[in-house]
């Protein structure tokens, strides 16, 4: 009886889903599958022209690689920061670790368009980072840190850390302390209790973290396309463009790449870091 | 027992938390091969106490001692020493043999050393076929065993148990309480035990500690701890006691007699004839007799019948009482009956009262 309640319950999100989201990318599969068009959405003809163009355009094969390069860059970075951020606030008491996770969420307050304005206003040629460079006398020439990789990176880390840390956080704050002390008393000094039961124990904490980063890393738009201008487009950008151009097949077969992409990804790292084995159940 | 070398000793050891003090000036010696019990009320400070004796808690001052090496600033895992925690923490991530084997991996014991240290100790707590489970997939009392191998593998000077069978029920912690005993007395391990349950403290320990507000109260072997509780607290804790007020009338060879509001009692109070006493007797060592035989005069209030005894809540004129009556045979009082309770000068012992 109780399953059928469940059931019940579930089944107006479950209609909403089915219409507004598993139903168009059904659509938006079928449509990446035609011919494009001039005067429709898209045309008469099937074909895989779409993935095909895409997937041995050695163009198009340079972004995704760039797109992987700087969501691993970005995984890499806000991991190595945001552990050891993580691992502070989780030693502090409570009423604190709120305060600090507030503080981390601050930035996240500031709309993604402002924030990115903010970056250019600082790295930009005019840019604060500049002048001050240039007033220091350490620079004669103004350094090309906008419209970079580099930009991309630094400008979307300042929105994917606090994701990171709070989630690693709220994993080390509710671990069992007897856990580290078990190690102890069995001869592990603090080097060895982190790695042995510590880093292990909070693997569902660094899997979500990592998830969460690398996927938004994926869906950003606004800042990649502020800091990384035309010369650092990502697979995301391509989407817009492909759209603006029309191409609205090929702009399908990209988000359905993109798509896999998240999905090879996502699989990648649960099966490396293994986050359910802290469950004691096995693997 | 006292030619025994002592393998873990607190010298007048203190720790405070704030303006709480967990553990008052607290002095043991534990000799080898012998299991000591902190018994206690939660709060007591008998789990800090082990903290201490552990490294997880640093006292504020005295020595801690294990095997003759001063450990009072040695950091928990240089200390000779192992723990069962009540929760177990046993590693979920890693299975039943990792587990085990983990005390030895920290030593760096080589590979296939440590695959047949492991494969023995999970034998000794019968648990060889479940080495590669993980430890949600075991039960309550398998898990116990697994913390238990997981302690005992690594040969400690003293193994520390938190309340190890707490969370089992009841039939099955009298059961580990008989393996766990047997256990120990084969391997000769020294062991400090934590309980509140005082029949398991009874039941397992050479020594047993009784702690109150941080102090001790009273130590000695189980035996003595029940039958010759030093005050109304220990004599409270550990099972029922019946509680007499009187003044000591006169002493002779067999002890003394003491006069209470419901006549005279035999004890075997050490107090000078006149003195005030308050005399502890134990409901097994009640006898009950018919009204005009010899003892104390009482009506009984109330007939518990308990299975293999029955408890018998009399009134006196010196307050309740109460007798443990073995259901050996028939059972001939009703409520309402008029009877006389008696009981040897040995079995009521005077003790120091509670100030209230």
């Amino acid at each position: 009886m109780k399953g059928a309640w469940a059931w019940m319950l579930a089944i107006p999100p479950l209609a909403i889903a089915l219409l507004f989201f598993v139903g168009p990318l059904l659509h938006l599969f079928w449509v990446s599958l035609h011919t494009s068009s001039q005067s429709e959405l898209y045309g008469a003809a099937l074909t895989l022209q779409n993935y095909g163009a895409v997937l041995t355009d050695s163009f198009y094969l340079g972004i995704i690689r760039r797109t992987l390069g700087v969501a691993a860059l970005i995984l890499a970075i806000s991991l190595l920061i945001g552990y050891p951020v993580a691992y502070f606030v989780a030693l502090q008491p409570p009423r604190r670790r709120m305060i600090v996770l507030l503080l981390l969420l601050f930035p996240l307050m500031v709309s993604n368009v402002v924030r990115a304005y903010g970056w250019v206003a600082i790295l930009g040629r005019r840019g604060v980072l500049n002048s001050g460079l240039r007033s220091f006398g350490l620079i004669d020439a103004p350094l090309d840190l906008l419209y970079s990789t580099e930009a991309v990176v630094i400008g979307l880390m300042t929105i994917l850390l606090p994701y990171m840390v709070i989630s690693i956080a709220n994993t080390l704050s509710s671990l069992d302390p007897r856990y580290e002390e078990a190690a102890q008393a069995l001869g592990a000094g603090p080097v060895r209790t982190f790695v042995h039961v510590t880093l292990p124990l909070s693997t569902p904490g660094v899997a979500s973290g990592m998830l969460l980063v690398f996927l938004l890393s994926l869906s950003a738009y606004v800042t990649i396309t502020l800091l990384g201008g035309p010369r650092s487009k990502l697979l995301v950008s391509m989407v817009y463009d492909s759209v603006t151009a029309f191409q609205w097949p090929r702009a399908a077969a990209l988000a359905f790449i993109l798509l896999a992409l998240a999905l090879v990804v996502t699989a990648l790292i649960l099966a490396v870091l293994r986050p359910r084995r802290v469950q004691g159940m096995g693997r | 027992m006292s030619e025994e070398p002592i393998d873990v000793r607190l010298e007048r050891v203190r720790k405070t938390f704030g303006a709480v003090v967990a553990v008052d000036d607290v002095s043991i010696d534990i000799p080898r091969g012998s299991i000591f019990s902190l018994l206690g009320p939660s709060g007591c400070g008998k789990t800090t106490t082990l903290r201490l004796i552990a490294g997880f808690e640093q006292p504020d001052r005295g020595e801690v001692t294990i095997r003759a090496n001063k450990v009072t600033a040695v950091p928990p895992y240089r200390r000779d020493f192992s723990m069962v925690f009540q929760s177990y923490a046993l590693f979920p991530h890693l299975s039943v043999a990792e587990n085990v084997a983990f005390g030895l991996r920290m030593r760096r014991v080589p590979r296939h050393e440590r695959a047949t240290a492991v494969r023995e100790a999970l034998d000794l707590v019968q648990l060889g076929a479940h080495a590669d489970r993980y430890p949600r997939q075991l039960s309550g009392g398998q898990q116990q065993r697994v913390a238990l191998a997981r302690a005992i593998i690594v040969k400690p000077a003293v193994l520390l148990l938190d309340e190890p069978l707490g969370a089992l029920d009841k039939m099955l912690r009298e059961e580990m309480q008989v393996e766990l005993r047997s256990l120990q007395q084969r391997l000769g391990i020294t062991a400090v035990f934590v309980t509140h349950d005082q029949e398991e403290a009874l039941t397992l320990s050479d020594q047993v500690a009784v702690m109150r507000n941080g102090a001790i109260e009273q130590m000695g072997p189980p035996r003595e701890i029940y039958e010759r509780p030093r005050n109304e607290f220990v004599a409270g804790f550990l099972g029922a006691s019946n509680f007499l007020d009187g003044t000591v009338l006169a002493r002779d060879h067999a002890g003394a007699i003491v006069e209470t509001a419901a006549g005279r009692i035999p004890a075997s109070a050490e107090a000078a004839v006149g003195s005030k006493v308050r005399i502890a007797v134990r409901p097994e060592r009640v006898r009950v007799g018919p009204a005009g035989s010899e003892g104390l005069p009482a009506r009984i209030r109330d007939i518990v019948y308990r299975g293999p005894i029955t408890h018998l809540y009399m009134d006196s004129a010196a307050g309740s009482l109460l007798s443990y009556q073995q259901n050996a045979g028939a059972q001939a009082w009703q409520v309402g009956d008029e009877v006389r309770c008696a009981w040897d000068a040995q079995s009521g012992v005077a003790v120091v009262a509670e100030r209230t």
